[in-house]
Formats: structure tokens, C-alpha cells, sequence
């Protein structure tokens, strides 16, 4: 029984062992963090508009359709990057596209979209990062995925690539 | 010549030293009250920077930081408490932000397990030297 005992340790340190083994051959990225708001309700928020004369009201916006939030900036080149496949959500599968300029100058935003093409159906001003903390972003490009009842059903931190719009397409076809 | 290097490398190495002990709260940030202050500081001191990820808000200079500071700042002017103020990082940001987790069934784990090991060892410990005297 005693002999047996000391065994204990030993078992424990290779069950260790195994899970570390286990946690470095799977893919993940341990800098990632779930959102706080996943199956959650959006956060509410009002803010001034980009390009239309018009208050941005988010109970007016969420809640009918499949919604794609985006938080984008001029200054953040990952941003630029990803500019490709917001635009493929936008023409080729007609998704609503809600854009959340994060800390950027208005002009600017202007020229850019003008040069890149313009996805979104509306965008928010984010002067001062408020609506960003509300939808617990902490490093934009964020995307979020919203479903028809306005519940928050995924959300990527970083720039969105092939394989990100591959998986972002395929909750979109779960949650329509 | 060699010396005089050496009293530059030895000059940075100090500077440097120096430099670990500063804050990133800019003069601007900081609330007159002194007491109300201090309870910033020591939130902050408790609230991860989510870029930084081992640095608290108080000691990175990130821009979510700062804005962090801020809303901390804000929000014990307006009237909240300390744990209105974790409630509302948290329900954002989850428990992941906190650097210090609370007791909670899903990080239960983490507080017990040292203890448990430390168990495990005094009792393997205890039976050894039970069988160690006995084989004396």
C-alpha cells in the first residue's frame, strides 16, 4: 500500500507532462483571449456617423439581420490587410457590415476609403476608444460576428485572412 | 580609455535600473484627492494590460492602458465602488484581466493545486521516512 503511494507523485508529473504535451501540439494561441461578450447581447452605444448626417444609434442597427462589426483604423496597417475580405463579405455574400473607426482622423478615413472602396453600411466614430472598451476590444483589427437577435455569436482579434474568412462564412451560414 | 567605457556601460546599467521603478500614469491622468487616488492606483495595480498580458494598466504605457487609467479614474469620481468598477472590466473583459483571479469554480484549480502537491509531498515525505527508520 505504502509502495503504491510513492508512485502518486510520479503518476501526477507525467499526467502534467501529457497535458503540456497535449496544450503545445494543439493549435492555439495562447494570446488570444475568448470575448467576455460571446453569446451575449451586444453592448448598446450612440455615437456621431462617418459618412452620413445621422446619429448612430445601436438598438435602430442590431437585432434584424446578421450583423459583421468591424473596429478599423487608417493608422493600423493590419487593417489595410484585411480590407479585402470585409469587402468580399460586402459584395459577394451581402452581409451587413457595421464599421467602428477606432481613435482616427475623419479626413483621413475618408481618403482611405475612397482608395480602398467602402464595405461598410455605416460607420461610428470611436474619438475616444469608449465603444471599443464596451465591446471589451483591447487590439484592433477586431471583427465580431452578431447574430439576428443581436447575440454576439464569434469574434476575432487581428487581422481577418483566408482561413478566418473561411470560418467567419461558415457561422454566418449557421447562424442565417 | 577602457575605463572610461566601462563608466559608460556601468552608467546605463544603472540608468536602466532606474527606469524599472517608474509608472506609466501620466501627470494629466492623476485625480486631485489624493484618496481617491490611491484607490486608482491600487485598481490599476490589479487590472492586466490585455496587450502587455504581464504587465498591470498602472505599469504599461499601451493606449488601452491609458484609456483604462482613465475610465478607472472616471468612474470613482462619478461614485462607484471597487467592485463595481472590477464588475464592469470584467463583464468585458472576463476574468482574464484581473491579475489577481477571484475564488471561483472554474479557477478553483488554480488556487488549490499547489496546496493539494503540497499534500501529496508531505505525505509521501511522512511515509518514506516512516519506511526509511523501520528499515533501520
Amino acid at each position: 500500500m505504502k509502495r503504491q503511494l510513492l508512485k502518486v507523485p510520479l503518476l501526477i508529473f507525467f499526467i502534467i507532462l501529457l497535458i503540456f504535451f497535449y496544450l503545445l501540439i494543439i493549435e492555439r494561441n495562447p494570446s488570444k483571449i475568448p470575448s467576455a461578450l460571446l453569446e451575449k447581447k451586444f453592448p448598446n452605444f450612440e455615437a456621431q456617423t462617418l459618412l452620413k448626417n445621422k446619429k448612430f444609434i445601436s438598438s435602430e442597427q442590431f437585432g434584424k439581420e446578421i450583423i459583421l462589426v468591424n473596429f478599423f483604423a487608417t493608422w493600423c496597417a493590419p487593417c489595410r490587410d484585411e480590407h479585402v475580405f470585409i469587402k468580399r463579405f460586402s459584395d459577394e455574400k451581402k452581409i451587413k457590415i457595421i464599421g467602428i473607426n477606432y481613435k482616427d482622423n475623419s479626413e483621413k478615413t475618408k481618403k482611405w476609403l475612397k482608395e480602398l472602396g467602402n464595405p461598410y453600411n455605416i460607420i461610428a466614430l470611436d474619438k475616444n476608444g469608449q465603444i471599443a472598451i464596451d465591446w471589451g476590444v483591447y487590439g484592433i483589427p477586431e471583427t465580431f460576428v452578431v447574430n439576428s437577435k443581436g447575440i454576439i455569436k464569434y469574434r476575432y482579434v487581428g487581422p481577418i485572412t483566408k482561413k478566418i474568412y473561411k470560418k467567419i462564412n461558415l457561422i454566418i451560414k449557421e447562424n442565417n | 580609455m577602457l575605463s572610461k567605457k566601462i563608466k559608460i556601460i556601468v552608467s546605463i546599467f544603472i540608468l536602466q535600473l532606474s527606469f524599472n521603478s517608474c509608472y506609466a500614469v501620466e501627470p494629466e491622468e492623476i485625480l486631485n484627492n489624493t484618496k481617491q487616488e490611491l484607490r486608482a492606483r491600487n485598481i490599476s495595480k490589479n487590472i492586466r494590460c490585455m496587450i502587455c498580458q504581464n504587465q498591470s494598466i498602472d505599469d504599461s504605457s499601451a493606449p488601452i492602458a491609458k484609456d483604462l487609467r482613465i475610465l478607472i479614474r472616471n468612474k470613482i469620481k462619478d461614485g462607484n465602488n471597487d467592485e463595481e468598477i472590477y464588475q464592469f472590466l470584467t463583464d468585458r473583459y472576463g476574468d482574464f484581466i484581473l491579475l489577481n483571479p477571484s475564488f471561483k469554480l472554474n479557477t478553483f484549480a488554480l488556487w488549490l493545486l499547489p496546496l493539494i502537491f503540497f499534500i501529496i509531498g508531505l505525505i509521501v515525505i511522512f511515509v518514506h521516512n516512516k519506511k526509511s527508520k523501520k528499515l533501520l
